[in-house]
């Protein structure tokens, strides 16, 4: 009967090309043309890519910023997956609800919670004062605000979930018989990890990396928030030009191809080791 | 496993957790505070959670969120079942080709997606408007708007967009695990094919469908970058209220908001959690046990009988949501309504509500973050304002553009009161477009206990003994002009060397480190709690300051010694309007004495109405019961000698606008 | 037998340039039980959801009782089916499962949708419980019987709705060989006692031969035979059918004249008759129709290179002049010693050269694995569609 309910599909098609094919064709458009600041026609131009350059910074420091927070990310997310995964249903259910929960309130909330904690008057500074940690160091506060170290904290903090969430969901499956048998021949429990563990929960490692790893690249409120305005990232250099203060959305539009390439990229790159993108968001 | 080792894991999930749970605690702490700082704490007090209920643009804000995320929810569920179920109908080749275009939307980064949609709504506009003046030009029966703007209608076409790549992911795999032969086995017993799917395939697949309908709520709940590029000037998620705010100071009102939100899904959780032990426990003792009362009940409620009950129920559930969503977007259609975009903290809110009970005029009051990111919200078609609040140079800017409408101030009897020193000011030199809603003056803020000496000269701003202590104005028409003046420039050179002199000192100094930050509203709460030392902000700010520092902090202002800006920000409607009227009744009422009064008490900047501007002090006196301190007076509403001192920003020929922005945004790369 | 009830006029059955079914010409009579016989890929199962309503023929028609009802759905044909792995639905009990088709309502003779009475419902679902021995699991979630008990409620889901035909599509495939031997009983007896048509459709050429009035033997979407078991098994049409119907020696032979065949240029008498002289043909030989006997009394002599115990007898391997033959006997030969053999002529059976010829019929190959080999092949075809919406309409 299938070949009669193809039809759903229809609305399904013109939808996407609709809202997701045609935006990113006329935003590859803006960002190969130019409006005449005098008639506002439209004229054809690589300049958008070429002045690019100037922004190099912007671009290094992003991805910088990205795979430091991707692999701390990595280094808390998976112990915390991997000694999820091996404690009872009823603590693991708990775990994964409490691992969902801070998404329902909002991100820009909890970063912003995060700044009244690192402030140079902040809780944190309060409480090393309190402590005489300051005195210690013979300084009035600990500067956190405004470095890239609060910027990758507040990364972290962000999309940890995401990278636990995929992993979990990996390790959580591993046939429990596959580490007896490695166990059977001969293999100590570093052993096992190393050799059987780890690289069968690979796919959920892979998933949960792109997906830190594309939000952080692209962020730019917790950029503006704990990075003080001096942090600029792409996601900052972005919004700039469509709503923030340099209104100029060819560039803008050429900024955000370069980034849709260069994820696409590393995607492709990714998913050449390993597929676990479906069971992750599936969860 | 060895039992230290699980400990070592139970220890370290623990602190995890204390990570991801540490800022949450504070929110909901503070949402209790008795005071206004999220790090002080001042006692206990629900006031938040009263002032809440009564703080419109926050509840408008929350209302919006649950509106938009529950019908992309409905939609997107029901829209990407079909797909699912239409996707599984298609040869493979096909089918893997539509994933591909399927996870395109989960995969982009957020930011791309926005960017793309809001060049795709807006682009769409220009194609309908065309179509729209011509279709109305050949035709006269059926009148087609002609002007469309990104709103609610737009963001939620964008949140449907992202949704259902999640529910299809969801959904799908439930299909390729059923039995296809289960479709085949219903209509061999007699169903039609739409009975098959009532019967067998939505039973068999609900476990995916409920789950991606959960993933979609909670992704279009939590979403704030797509939001933000999509929903245009005139509609507020509550993130987006929340971005807004962060500019500025977070009222804990928002917090309290949250911890609501908060509660309120950890105790569907916990009962989730509750609900599934006592069936797994169910499960695992198989013996038979009477059944419970809301068993049986439920048991009676599903016996084929009571059918009609279940129809009635789902069917009345069904019309209520209707209902509501046409009436409450019924009610919000009908009545006119004023666009009003202003910045943060820039208007007594009361003022809002008693303009409505006036008039009957709903106001949609909205902030923009500078004069800058306003005119970029402008270009971009984003916004349909039909008041806005720019500063003088803006105005120019504008007008050289042919943005804005002229007004008729035969309606605008308040205008009269306007003091003539602010009339015909070289923005508007015949003064045919706008009405002055403030002035003040550009100076140095600085935290007396945190510096050395009383700075007199911008200079401060770049001196290296305050070094992560100076907060730099995240605007570049002000904080070049610091420095400009600093170098003994006009603050309108045109001079591209004097520009890139002034530039440099800049730059410099961010190279050394002096800058903690680049800020605009953000400056209150830093400042306020001692955070940093130096500022170069709005006077009328720096008197709200005054107002909320912490204990230890001695904030001072000062007009340095090289001179300031001085600036007036006025009301100005937009061209082509389509609330032209409402807009003047705006400005007549905002123009009015008492209006003017109250926003100089609210927001502490000058008013431009001299019959306000005179009686203040009484004002105040009769308010508060103590004499107003006649230095505030002076810096609020500077004298003439300290005017003279200070020159206003002209709008900059083109080419010196894009040196600014390109300059500017070199500094942060 | 009885009269017809349904007939198959031509059916073409092809996806593009992929033709499953080559103009298929059948009719089944009504009451009887047809087997539709023929490994994986043949058409089978593309034939029987022809007649279930599943699938639409490319062109010929499908009538039933006379009326052409090529696009008739599946739920107003008065047909029901016992699907591969029985379809049952998880989310239902094994009453509720029985009941499903009699709780659609059904349009009656004014075209007004009416249901049934719950207490006739009650009842039928009962009855039918205990036509299948089933009495007692009513409440029972199906996920929670053994496949064996599932089979009957799937069998019960179909026969509730008292259709004139049911169709089962291998529906013992899924049990073990134990199970299976019952259920044939089983099924048979079902079948006895509803006096319904029985459509079955199978890669088990042991069970087709042991349930079937009628079995029809397909391969490549076309009708190799059709017949009733002795036929098919004694008398073969071509080298398929008489290598998939049992064990068969396929050698190259010469029709010298009426009831004279010449084998490794050795006459042989035999009972066919109406070849042309000197006509190439096909010799089926079955291995139980072959005696053992001295080296000098053979007709054909032998060398046995292979010897498996198989309880009754013994497969035993001889190579003749290099072919090599598959003989079952109850004498037990050594490897490599020198047998005769002798074949009576009703053990030989000739058939015309066809497009099959030369592909069957030499246990050069033989294993013991031979038979377990061929299930494997089968049922690893069937677990590669972890998606079974992925592969197309045939298995």
């Amino acid at each position: 009967m299938r070949n009669k309910r193809g039809w759903f599909a229809v609305p399904y098609v013109v939808w996407m090309a609709l809202f997701v094919v045609i935006p990113i064709l006329i935003m590859a458009v803006y960002a190969v043309t130019t409006a005449d600041p005098a008639t506002g026609e439209l004229q054809l131009t690589g300049a958008n890519f070429t002045g690019m350059g100037v922004y190099l910074n912007v671009f290094l420091r992003s991805f910088w910023l990205a795979v430091v927070a991707t692999l701390v990310c990595l280094l808390i997310g998976y112990p915390v997956s991997y000694w999820m995964a091996k404690e009872g249903p009823r603590f693991q259910r708990l775990a994964m609800a409490l691992i969902m929960l801070p998404m329902w309130m909002n991100f820009l909330l909890r970063t912003y919670s995060w700044m009244s904690i690192l402030e140079n008057n902040g809780l944190l500074n309060q409480l090393f004062r309190a402590i005489g940690l300051l005195d210690l160091l013979g300084v009035d506060y600990l500067h956190m605000i405004g470095t890239p170290g609060a910027v990758v904290l507040g990364m972290v903090y962000n999309y940890l979930p995401f990278m636990i969430l995929p992993i979990y969901s990996v390790i959580v499956k591993l046939d429990g018989s596959l580490i007896e048998a490695a166990r059977d021949l001969g293999a100590d429990g570093v052993r096992v990890f190393r050799r059987v563990i780890f690289p069968l929960s690979l796919p959920g490692i892979l998933s949960g990396v792109t997906m830190v790893f594309v939000p952080s690249v692209s962020t730019f409120a917790i950029s503006s928030l704990l990075g003080g305005g001096k942090q600029t990232m792409l996601g900052d250099l972005i919004e700039l030009q469509f709503l923030g203060g340099a209104y100029n959305p060819h560039l803008g539009a050429a900024i955000s191809m370069v980034m849709m390439v260069i994820v696409v990229v590393c995607m492709v790159v990714m998913n050449h080791f390993g597929e676990g993108e479906e069971q992750a968001v599936m969860l | 496993m060895r039992q230290s080792n699980r400990i070592g894991g139970r220890i370290f999930i623990g602190l995890t957790f204390l990570f991801l749970y540490l800022p949450i605690f504070l929110l909901i702490i503070f949402s209790f505070n008795a005071g206004e700082s999220s790090a002080v704490w001042q006692g206990f007090s629900l006031d938040w959670y009263a002032a809440l209920f009564r703080n419109r643009l926050i509840m408008e804000s929350l209302y919006t969120t649950l509106l938009v995320s529950l019908l992309a929810t409905v939609v997107a569920t029901a829209a990407g079942t079909f797909a699912a179920i239409g996707l599984y109908a298609l040869s493979k080749r096909k089918r893997d080709a539509l994933l591909v275009v399927n996870d395109i939307p989960m995969m982009n980064a957020d930011i791309v997606t926005g960017v793309s949609l809001c060049l795709f709504f807006v682009a769409f506009f220009q194609g309908w408007g065309a179509f729209a003046r011509w279709f109305n030009g050949v035709q006269g029966v059926v009148a087609l708007p002609e002007r469309l703007v990104l709103g609610f209608t737009t963001m939620l076409l964008a949140h449907i967009a992202f949704d259902i790549p999640y529910v299809i992911l969801n959904v799908a795999p439930k299909l390729r695990q059923m039995d296809r032969n289960l479709v085949d086995a219903a209509q061999d017993l007699g169903c039609t094919w739409m009975q098959a799917f009532w019967r067998v395939i939505l039973p068999e697949i609900k476990p995916g469908i409920v789950s991606g309908a959960l993933i979609a709520f909670t992704m279009s709940i939590d979403d704030f970058v797509i939001s933000y590029f999509t929903a245009g000037s005139s509609t507020s998620t509550l993130a987006m209220r929340i971005y807004s705010m962060t500019k500025k100071r977070i009222t804990p009102e928002v917090n309290a908001v949250s911890t609501l939100l908060f509660l309120s899904v950890l105790a569907l959780l916990v009962l989730n959690n509750v609900r599934e032990i006592r069936q797994e426990r169910r499960a695992a003792s198989l013996e038979p046990r009477a059944p419970t009362l809301l068993e049986k009940l439920s048991m009676k409620f599903n016996q084929p009988a009571y059918r009609w009950v279940r129809r009635g129920l789902a069917g009345a559930m069904a019309c209520a949501f209707l209902v509501v969503v046409v009436l409450l977007t019924g009610a919000t259609g009908s009545q006119p309504v004023v666009n009003v975009c202003s910045w943060g903290e820039y208007i007594d809110e009361s003022l809002i509500e008693q303009f409505e009970d006036e008039t009957g005029i709903r106001v949609n009051y909205q902030t923009a973050e500078s004069n800058e990111a306003l005119y970029s919200l402008l270009k971009s078609g984003g916004a349909d304002y039909d008041v806005i609040v720019p500063s003088d140079y803006m105005i120019s800017q504008l007008l050289e553009e042919g943005m804005l409408e002229e007004l008729d101030y035969s309606r605008i009897p308040n205008f009269e009161l306007i003091d003539r020193r602010f009339r015909n000011l070289p923005y508007d030199p015949e003064n045919k477009y706008t009405v002055p809603y403030t002035w003040g003056t550009l100076g140095l803020i600085y935290n007396a206990n945190m510096v050395e000496e009383e700075p007199v000269s911008w200079g401060a701003l770049y001196d290296d003994q305050y070094a992560g202590d100076v907060l730099l104005i995240n605007n570049s028409r002000d904080a070049l002009a610091a420095a400009l003046l600093h170098l003994g420039y006009s603050v309108n050179t045109t001079d591209e060397e004097e520009i890139r002199e002034a530039f440099a000192l800049i730059a410099d100094a961010s190279r050394r480190g002096v800058f903690q930050g680049k800020v605009m509203d953000q400056v209150f709460q830093k400042m306020e709690g001692g955070n940093a030392a130096l500022a170069a902000y709005y006077a009328g700010d720096y008197l709200s300051m005054l107002d909320n520092q912490a204990d230890g902090v001695d904030l001072r202002y000062v007009i340095p010694e090289e001179g300031a800006n001085w600036f007036v920000d006025a009301m100005c409607v937009l061209k082509d309007t389509p609330h032209y009227d409402e807009a003047l009744e705006w400005i007549n009422f905002i123009a009015s004495t008492d209006a003017n009064l109250a926003n100089m008490d609210y927001i502490w900047y000058a008013s431009p109405n001299t019959e306000a501007l005179e009686r203040y002090p009484a004002y105040y006196e009769e308010l508060y019961g103590e004499e107003l301190d006649p230095e505030l007076y002076e810096i609020m509403a500077a004298p003439p000698e300290v005017l003279e001192r200070c020159e206003m920003y002209s709008v900059l020929p083109p080419e010196t606008r894009a040196l600014y922005n390109e300059l500017w945004i070199r500094l942060g790369a | 037998m009885s009269k017809e009830l349904i007939r198959l006029r031509d059916c073409v059955m092809s996806y593009g340039d992929e033709l499953v079914l080559d103009h298929i010409n059948l009719y089944i009579n009504d009451k009887e039980f047809l087997t539709l016989l023929g490994p994986s890929g043949c058409g089978k199962t593309t034939t029987l959801r022809m007649i279930g309503g599943f699938l639409s023929p490319t062109s010929g028609d499908v009538l039933f009782d006379g009326v052409r009802i090529n696009h008739v759905p599946p739920h107003q044909r008065a047909v029901n089916t016992v699907f591969q792995r029985y379809a049952l639905f998880p989310h239902l009990n094994v009453f509720e499962n029985v009941a499903f088709g009699l709780r659609i309502p059904k349009a009656d003779a004014g075209g007004r949708k009416v249901k049934l009475p719950e207490r006739e419902i009650q009842e039928r679902v009962m009855e039918m419980l205990s036509v299948v021995n089933l009495k007692g699991f009513e409440k029972r979630p199906v996920s929670a019987l053994s496949g064996g008990q599932q089979q009957r409620v799937a069998i019960a889901r179909a026969l509730v709705n008292r259709p004139r035909v049911l169709l089962l599509d291998e529906p013992l495939g899924a049990l073990d060989m134990r199970l299976r031997k019952d259920m044939q009983n089983e099924l048979k007896r079902i079948q006895q006692e509803m006096e319904i048509t029985f459509i079955y459709v199978t890669h088990d050429q042991e069970e087709a031969l042991a349930m079937s009035d009628t079995v029809v033997v397909m391969d490549g979407g076309r009708i190799q035979q059709i017949g009733t078991p002795e036929d098919i098994y004694n008398e073969p049409k071509n080298a398929f059918v008489a290598d998939f119907i049992g064990e068969s020696n396929i050698i190259d032979g010469i029709m010298r004249a009426d009831g004279v065949v010449e084998i490794f240029n050795r006459k042989f008498q035999c009972l066919d008759k109406g070849f042309d002289k000197d006509e190439p043909v096909d010799v089926v030989i079955r291995p139980e129709d072959v005696d053992i006997v001295d080296e000098a009394a053979g007709q054909l002599k032998g060398t046995v290179t292979s010897v498996t115990f198989k309880g009754v007898h013994y497969d035993t391997i001889v190579d003749f002049y290099g072919f090599k033959w598959l003989i079952q006997t109850t004498d037990f030969c050594p490897v490599d010693s020198r047998i005769g053999i002798k074949i009576d002529p009703d053990g030989i059976h000739v058939m015309k050269k066809s497009a099959y010829s030369g592909m069957f019929g030499d246990y050069s190959s033989y294993s013991e694995e031979y038979e377990e080999l061929d299930v494997v092949e089968d049922e690893s075809q069937e677990g590669e569609g972890d998606d079974p919406w992925e592969d197309g309409y045939e298995e």
